[in-house]
């Protein structure tokens, strides 16, 4: 299990939380008072935090810790919030928080968005949050009504008292003043919460509250920022994704564009980015200008000769290595077992780097003011790249603030910090607030992509066709290792040191397999010429490629049915279980939903499943896929259909779960038949939507979503289904035509030269 | 100095003619629903009204758009009410939402021509617009929504100048 996640959550010990009465207003959260703006306005640790507030006129006000990408989890945190508090939902608003520490995520212990985690993580505290302020407000009403609290009731943002048929308003509670209750950690963690039967709210599609602005255009993004005195900076890349230094800068033709201030070469300490340029000016279309205008010339540095099949190649090589690597899972013996193995299959599975490509280009705004480094972006993780900005700025992390903007889509790329550091260093340079917007081609070509992979996995059988033996080596980039935070790196089975459990995680499978080995082996080349990061699903986007089609080409291999051979290996014996029957249980829901093996299919087309346990071990939901196609005599791929099943545990909006899983698959399915990225002289070839080509509408297929829920804790949603559409979807082709595919993303010509004549 | 007649008003701007009219929309004039996502025509973040058209934005420059009529995500309504903004809420599309802006545009330049269009008219006309979060079948649903309201409103109006 990967030391971030820390278990039981929520260790509350080393705040204090309070909850305190003003005229200004009701405000609780972990430590004490002031406003919102002052914390937003304020160096990070001089301001303490809050997580809601109640004004005088009953609104209630949560602050959301998480980056918010889309999966509204700044409304989701209101829900919980609401929930527990008693409050109407037409009385909640939500902020988006500082990077003040204070707003860490309560088992994390830093801000930072990802992993499907933000829901399961934070549930706890915050209904904590909400039963502490509906105690409070309780007692208060109590008091001023002189009634006992014990037969007060709340609901509807307003505390009643049913026999006496007084009521007050959480609004006219606030302005009574007359709220003191405090709440000690202990006190907190005595606090009994509702039991799922009493809920009213979780479990209940509210209309989400970010989504009207996104309507009109009112929403305001990290590009949107509009500061006075604020000039426009257009960075220039250079030809290799990393590497390369800049030689020398000619602006001679850049200084006749009107408006052009300054072309700054980022001297960049934070390894973010190499050999580049900001031309700054007094618009964007200006900025632009001046940077195509500036003459640069490159040292393009170690990784120029570079190409997707060296990455390839050098991946092959470190996996024939018997020492490359080290161990994720070392289960038995496979080397005895490969010897007693009645069938032994081997097969290599690949991907190819993808590109975020979120609709908002990167984007930074930098204003030096005072001692304070002031940074507006839409950004996953504050905590870092506060500390990113800071080291671009020459100053202490302490005295940058980050003021969180809504995420123009996020997947995992707004995790990584390389914008502000042209923003930071050309507000330096030019004394100026300034905006650093990506060029498409910017975003493109300097992604923190996913890597590139490469896996093999050997396979034994038995005389019954039982799996007895797996050794499975994923060979990648490792992207979380970059961040150089030991904390995000996990132990090696081997004790050979950590390894970045973000390239195998999922490879530690449900399936009952006595002898198991996975090996993850850094691939130093692709390292450092992609730097690469983490993409919506990470690691378990290619483990379970590789592992779900093996294990339908083992089934096929066994003479059985590869949904019935999944089902039996998820036996739930030993460390899987628990897991393993969840697993199968959403297994057998996606086969019934989608009629799997009730009929005879029209020749040519097929259906295809997979299951899979995304992201980590420890934070599974419980996903599986019917994928339905249709494959012609030139090998073209016709998804009819995907059916997804998900055991997400507890559902706290049903309909964003639903708008998740179906985003999550169309994901899947983009990855695995419409996005390539292709490295070659070091360099990401292409550049915009015309040569890197997510799904459009005309190619999105029929999605049906079930949403498994018993009650259990919330897992979650944001990427799990992702995962599972790439093995499904090569599982149905191969029941259609025949053909094995075991490279992503999947061509027609891939196809038809596999098939079966 | 090019004077733009926008949602309605005559604004005076500051560009050269080649600007791209995205840029003057968006920093000038400070109405930032009009988003940037490709700056090639490819996406359809960027898309506004001219002449009723739906164009790239970011493909237009301003001196071309000088004497025609602009109409941007703010102006397509009084109040946010327009019967497509109404159905993206009702239908609760936008997860991001960075594109919505654009996709909404997009849509209503073919409901105002063809109130009743078929699902396949419907994807061949909003094809060009990606949706990175991919909430394409909520896109459809709202656009179908939509069009069946005006059609009822439309109707009804009719009935009642007939009365």
């Amino acid at each position: 299990m990967n030391t971030h996640v820390k278990t039981p959550p929520t260790d509350l010990s080393r705040r204090s939380f309070l909850v305190g009465s003003a005229a200004t207003g009701l405000v609780l959260g972990y430590a004490a008072v002031p406003g919102i703006d002052q914390a937003l306005a304020a160096p990070s640790g001089f301001e303490p935090s809050v997580w809601y507030s109640i004004a005088p006129d009953g609104l209630v006000t949560v602050t959301c810790g998480k980056a918010d990408m889309g999966q509204h989890i700044a409304s989701t945190m209101a829900q919980i919030v609401a929930e527990e508090l008693g409050a109407s939902w037409k009385d909640m608003r939500v902020q988006l928080a500082s990077n003040d520490p204070k707003f860490n995520d309560p088992v994390l212990g830093a801000q930072i968005t990802g992993g499907s985690w933000s829901t399961m993580m934070n549930f706890d505290a915050m209904s904590r949050a909400g039963a502490a302020g509906r105690t409070a407000l309780t007692e208060a009403a109590a008091a001023s009504m002189g009634v006992p609290a014990g037969e007060l009731v709340v609901r509807n943002s307003t505390v009643s008292h049913p026999k006496s048929k007084k009521s007050m308003s959480f609004a006219d509670i606030v302005k009574s003043g007359k709220i003191t209750k405090t709440f000690t950690p202990d006190e907190l963690k005595a606090i009994k919460l509702k039991t799922p039967d009493q809920y009213t709210m979780v479990g209940v599609s509210v209309p989400q509250l970010d989504i009207p602005p996104k309507t009109n255009g009112a929403a305001k993004y990290g590009i949107d920022v509009m500061l006075p005195g604020m000039v426009y900076g257009k960075v220039v890349t250079p030809p290799v994704r990393f590497g390369a230094t800049v030689k020398s800068v000619d602006d001679a033709a850049a200084k006749k564009v009107p408006g052009f201030i300054k072309a700054i070469t980022l001297d960049d300490k934070t390894g973010s980015t190499s050999g580049w340029v900001v031309a700054v000016a007094n618009t964007y279309a200006n900025a632009r200008k001046a940077a195509d205008a500036l003459k640069i010339s490159y040292d393009n540095g170690p990784n120029a000769k570079l190409s997707s099949q060296s990455l390839i190649d050098e991946a092959k090589r470190l996996q024939k290595l018997d020492d490359s690597g080290q161990f994720f899972v070392k289960d038995g013996d496979t080397a005895a077992a490969f010897g007693t193995a009645a069938k032994v299959l081997e097969a290599e599975y690949t991907t190819s780097i993808n590109i975020h490509a979120p609709l908002e280009p990167m984007n930074a705004t930098a204003e030096f003011k005072g001692d304070i480094l002031h940074i507006y972006s839409g950004n996953q993780f504050a905590t870092r790249s506060g500390a990113i900005a800071a080291g671009a700025a020459g100053i202490d992390p302490k005295f940058v603030v980050m003021h969180q903007m809504w995420l123009g889509g996020g997947f995992g790329r707004r995790l990584d910090a390389d914008m502000m550091v042209p923003a930071v260093q050309a507000a330096k340079a030019v004394g100026k607030p300034v905006k650093v917007i990506y060029s498409r081609e910017n975003d493109m070509t300097m992604d923190y992509s996913r890597p590139l992979t490469f896996q093999k996995v050997k396979a034994g059988l038995d005389g019954d066709g039982k799996l007895i033996a797996l050794n499975h080596d994923v060979v990648s980039a490792w992207p979380t290792q970059r961040w150089g935070i030991p904390d995000f790196l996990s132990p090696s089975v081997d004790k050979k040191g950590p390894l970045d459990a973000f390239t195998v995680n999922g490879a530690d499978f449900f399936y009952s397999v006595p002898n198991h080995n996975v090996r993850a082996i850094k691939n130093e080349m692709a390292h450092n010429a992609t730097p690469s990061g983490q993409l919506r699903s990470v690691a378990p986007g290619w483990t379970f490629w590789a592992v779900e089609s093996m294990i339908d080409e083992l089934a096929h291999a066994a003479g059985q049915d590869p949904a019935q051979y999944r089902i039996a290996l998820l036996d739930g014996k030993g460390k899987n279980d628990g897991g393993a029957q969840r697993l199968r249980s959403t297994l057998l829901a996606a086969m019934g939903m989608a009629g799997y093996g009730t009929s005879k299919l029209p020749k040519g087309e097929g259906m295809g499943v997979a299951c899979v346990s995304s992201q980590e071990r420890a934070t599974a939901s419980w996903t599986a896929c019917v994928a339905h196609v249709a494959v012609s005599a030139s090998g073209e791929v016709k998804v009819k259909k995907l059916t997804v099943a998900t055991d997400v545990g507890m559902q706290v909006h049903p309909d964003n779960i639903r708008a998740q899983v179906e985003g999550a698959a169309l994901w899947g399915l983009s990855l695995a038949m419409y996005e390539k990225a292709t490295l070659k002289d070091g360099g990401i070839e292409q550049t915009n939507f015309d040569t890197y080509t997510p799904l459009r509408m005309s190619q999105t297929p029929e999605v049906a979503v079930n949403v498994i829920a018993n009650g259990d804790k919330p897992t979650g949603v944001g990427e799990p289904a992702v995962t599972v559409i790439a093995p499904a979807l090569a599982n149905a082709i191969f029941n259609a035509c025949g053909a094995r595919i075991r490279s992503l993303p999947i061509t027609a010509e891939a196809v038809k030269a596999n098939m079966k004549a | 100095m090019p004077n733009l007649n926008i949602n309605g008003r005559s604004m005076s701007v500051d560009a050269a003619n080649d600007t791209p009219l995205l840029w003057v929309i968006r920093e000038q004039l400070q109405m930032t629903g009009t988003k940037f996502g490709c700056g090639a025509g490819l996406c359809g973040a960027c898309t506004v009204h001219v002449n009723g058209e739906a164009v790239r934005s970011c493909q237009t420059q301003v001196g071309d758009a000088v004497g025609k009529k602009i109409t941007t995500i703010e102006g397509l309504s009084a109040k946010g009410d327009h019967p497509l903004q109404k159905a993206w809420i009702l239908e609760q599309v936008p997860q991001c939402g960075y594109c919505q802006s654009g996709q909404i545009m997009q849509a209503a330049s073919l409901l105002s021509k063809n109130p009743n269009p078929t699902k396949d008219e419907v994807v061949a006309h909003m094809d060009g617009n990606l949706c990175r979060c991919m909430t394409y079948s909520r896109i459809q649903k709202a656009i179908m929504r939509a069009a069946s309201e005006m059609r009822t409103a439309s109707n009804a109006g009719t009935e009642r100048r007939a009365t």
